[in-house]
């Protein structure tokens, strides 16, 4: 069983954390991971820098920027990555728009995933039905998770027909923005979380965009499996590189 | 069809559709459990007379049918309930080709054909007989000399082995130009339903010339059903974008094609854009080059280039999809200023997105939008230049899903983007056409010339010729420096393919995939990308493109404001330069989309030349 379906079986909320590879220095990639291993995380999402994420807010386009003028590229992550089984254990996803992937090919990229043992990838601009109809059969080739993400906006009829191509967790964006835009949830917010918790749908979900502290954690965990912290951690080691990670991961959860 | 076996030994014939008749008054009503298993590149195409709807979808979803003939008064209203009950109960991913029949005797009202041409993927004309087809003769094949559309056709009604001269002479004429397929039926059976192989057999072989030629020259440059040309287009984007480019995408065509709409648009375009524009004769220019050029004057409409069209078509969408808000992207501003110019017009909220390093370059057009009542907003991500105000543009529209409209300045982006923006911008073609009949008695130039970056002017130059084999396209491009010089945007010969701004197209970008820089002196032209028509038009060699240096383009804009009395922006210049690259005949009429004004680069003149 892949370590993402595992760990969605654990009977606890998770935190998942989202970090730019290559950001603040090149080598920083697998310091970050082992450290959100050992202060409890449950999920990562490794950032492939790319340089027009269209659908990231300032934080993590500048983290992007960064991390590609300190010479981050697809080979170089998986280079940094080859070893990274020897030492973490917890669900490991790559995030990173679609371009760098078709560059370097898709199932030569999946096939990497496999040997590096990456469990899934999410790719924002890649669209579900494009998935659906010339990439799945790779994906699942690999037994790679891909996750989509739905927004306020998505019908019942797509949630369901993503549902149906998903085999993880659907990724659920709290509100209508980029990353980091938002700050606490309204009503607005829960009463959707509440509206696609009463779909049963087959995939667990995850909340993610405009998590930042554990009061936002512990709300959105309320209606999810689990929530997602992207900007508001980039932001962290922008301020205090990565060696305070653990109060970070603290300040989180309790 | 209708028996097993003979299904059978027909798909082994390898034809591209075979059709099963859903109609129970007809002798030939398919009426078996189950269509045998037949290769999957031959379409199923199932048959039907005025069926309700939910007859048609249970037909598809139990036989798996990947077309449909309409061959009953089915309304333009049907065929669109019918597309969008397919792509909710049977598959989005796979698009229902819709066949609608008409039929024909001694003449036909080609009129009744334009409310079906946003719904349809095809026509079928028929013979027009005592039954809804299979009547067994043909009618008069010239009528089709004046079908007035570029979609294309499957030509039917008693097509027999003895025909097979006159199609033979039909694939030579003027109108089997859009001719896409024969359809046949009764004059091959030997009872209803039941088809003759041998005959099929000798059809296909004494016709497989004819064929072959016709599938390698009637290619389709316009946007399929996805969003795709040949294999550049569709729509990548966020999840987050998906119900306003759904909203759009549903609507465009249906919207465009409103008498309501379509005179609001005319009507603009002609008493504030200041349409048509002149096609002028550049008399001294042709002299100079020994050929004969015509300068299609976009210079001269409202606010002085060509993108007031596309502009005043996306308010209007916007305005008829009830979208308050208007945000756009803007390099050197032109098209920053059209939409500023709109919004005032219909008195809408404006939001201009610049890169900082423009806005510093182009502070007249900055000074124009914030006088015609437009917010600008810098984009200051990335390299701070056209790609990132798109950028920041694209991020605006996911924050305000709403109430917003993006008026994409290209004919670029997602689809429908590159395909509504070039249907607006094609006035340029529709004028040139009977101008140029006006001018010389001949609809068809030998060649168009446009610049493109995105390509939003050449689109529209070219848009009603894509399909006139016997009309040249060129294509000029930015060389910059030089192509080989590093600072270039010749996207054709430094482009792969990639995604950009949400559609697949060639892009110049890192062996890593990141997107890079592009350089020209044009503000316009410095896009990294280019439309996915037009890397659709280079594959496949339908267009030749020319690139052109900086130095090229300046000193061709100088030459025709010292020979014609015109200042032309640095991008059409780089058009005009290929004259000095490229011999024409004496007798060859090339018309050069002349696509904005110079004054707004003035600046760049003076600094160039030392004025």
């Amino acid at each position: 069983m892949n370590r993402i379906n595992k760990k969605l079986n654990e009977d606890k909320k998770l935190l998942s954390i989202y970090f730019t590879a290559g950001y603040p220095n090149i080598d920083d990639t697998v310091t970050i991971i082992e450290n959100l291993e050992k202060n409890g995380v449950d999920m990562i999402e490794i950032g492939l820098p790319f340089s027009d994420p269209l659908a990231d807010g300032p934080t993590i386009q500048a983290s992007s920027t960064a991390a590609l003028k300190n010479g981050m590229t697809t080979e170089v992550l998986f280079e940094q990555l080859k070893d990274i089984r020897k030492t973490v254990n917890i669900p490991l996803i790559i995030m990173g728009y679609f371009n760098p992937m078709f560059q370097y090919g898709v199932e030569a990229f999946c096939k990497k995933c496999q040997e590096i043992g990456i469990d899934g990838l999410i790719i924002p601009d890649l669209p579900v039905d494009v998935y659906h109809e010339e990439y799945q059969a790779i994906f699942e080739k690999y037994g790679l998770i891909n996750v989509f993400l739905i927004t306020p906006q998505t019908s019942d009829e797509r949630i369901h027909y993503i549902d149906s191509i998903s085999n993880g967790f659907i990724y659920m964006v709290s509100s209508a923005s980029t990353t980091g835009a938002q700050s606490g949830f309204g009503t607005v917010q829960t009463e959707y979380f509440e509206r696609i918790g009463k779909m049963n749908l087959n995939n667990p979900q995850v909340i993610g965009f405009g998590i930042s502290n554990n009061e936002t954690f512990t709300q959105a965990t309320q209606y999810a499996k689990g929530a997602i912290i992207g900007s508001a951690f980039v932001k962290h080691v922008t301020n205090n590189g990565v060696n305070s990670i653990d109060t970070f991961v603290n300040s989180i959860l309790n | 069809m209708k028996y097993q076996d003979n299904i059978k030994n027909v798909a082994a014939l390898q034809p591209d559709y075979l059709g099963f008749i859903f109609y129970e008054k007809s002798a030939r009503n398919f009426d078996s459990e189950s269509i045998p298993d037949i290769h999957e590149a031959i379409k199923k195409t199932g048959v039907f007379v005025d069926a309700s709807l939910e007859f048609v979808i249970d037909k598809i979803n139990k036989h798996n049918l990947q077309a449909v003939q309409l061959h009953g008064n089915e309304s333009p209203e049907y065929c669109d309930d019918l597309k969008n009950r397919h792509a909710k109960f049977v598959s989005v991913s796979h698009p229902l080709e819709i066949i609608k029949v008409f039929s024909v005797k001694d003449e036909f009202n080609f009129n009744r054909l334009k409310p079906y041409e946003a719904v349809c993927d095809f026509f079928l004309f028929d013979t027009k007989g005592k039954h809804p087809g299979g009547n067994g003769y043909t009618f008069d094949w010239n009528l089709l000399n004046h079908y007035p559309s570029t979609k294309p056709f499957f030509l039917s009604g008693g097509i027999g082995l003895e025909e097979i001269e006159d199609i033979k002479q039909f694939t030579n004429s003027k109108a089997s130009k859009y001719c896409y397929a024969l359809d046949v039926n009764s004059k091959f059976e030997i009872e209803p339903g039941l088809k003759n192989i041998e005959a099929l057999k000798a059809f296909k072989k004494n016709l497989s010339e004819v064929l072959d030629y016709k599938k390698e020259h009637v290619m389709n440059y316009n946007v399929n059903e996805k969003g795709y040309y040949g294999e550049f287009g569709g729509a990548f984007i966020p999840e987050m974008l998906y119900p306003n480019v759904e909203e759009l995408r549903q609507n465009y065509l249906k919207v465009m094609a409103e008498p309501d709409f379509k005179a609001e648009f005319d009507k603009l375009l002609k008493d504030y854009v200041g349409r048509p524009s002149p096609l002028y004769f550049a008399k001294r220019l042709s002299e100079k080059y020994n050929t004969k050029i015509y300068l299609k004057r976009e210079d001269l409409n409202h606010t002085g280039a060509h993108k007031i069209n596309n502009t005043i078509g996306q308010i209007l969408m916007a305005k008829r999809l009830g979208k308050h808000r208007i945000i756009a992207e803007t390099g050197a501003g032109q098209h920053g200023v059209a939409t500023a110019t709109v919004c005032a017009l219909m008195g809408l909220e404006c939001i201009v997105y610049m890169g900082e390093i423009d806005i510093a370059r182009q502070a007249p057009n900055v000074a124009r939008m914030k006088m015609l009542g437009a917010k600008v907003v810098p984009a200051l991500s990335g390299s701070r230049t056209l790609k990132d105000a798109t950028n920041e543009a694209i991020r605006d529209w996911i924050n305000n899903p709403v109430d917003t409209h993006y008026i994409i300045g290209s004919a670029i982006g997602p689809h429908p983007y590159p395909d509504m923006v070039t249907r607006f911008q094609a006035v340029i073609s529709e004028e040139i056409k009977w101008q140029l009949k006006e001018q010389t008695g001949n609809e068809n130039p030998d060649y168009l010339v446009a610049c493109i970056g995105g390509g939003s002017n050449a689109a529209g130059t070219y848009y009603h010729y894509l399909h006139e084999p016997e009309v040249g396209i060129i294509a000029v491009e930015a060389a910059g420096l030089g192509v080989d010089s590093g600072e270039s945007a010749a996207t054709s010969v430094l482009g792969k393919e990639g995604i950009i701004h949400g559609c697949k197209t060639l892009l110049m970008q890192t062996q890593d995939g990141q997107i890079t820089e592009p350089y020209s002196i044009s503000a316009g032209l410095d896009y990294p990308g280019v439309g996915p028509m037009h890397a659709h038009l280079a594959k496949t060699g339908r267009a030749e493109f020319m690139a052109i240096t900086d130095e090229d383009a300046m000193n061709a804009g100088l030459e025709l404001c010292k020979l014609e009395g015109i200042i032309p922006a640095i991008e059409s210049s780089h058009a005009l330069a290929i004259f000095e690259q490229r011999q024409f005949k004496p007798n060859d009429v090339v018309v050069v989309s002349l696509s904005g004004r110079g004054d707004k680069d003035l600046n760049n003149y003076i600094e160039y030349f030392k004025i």
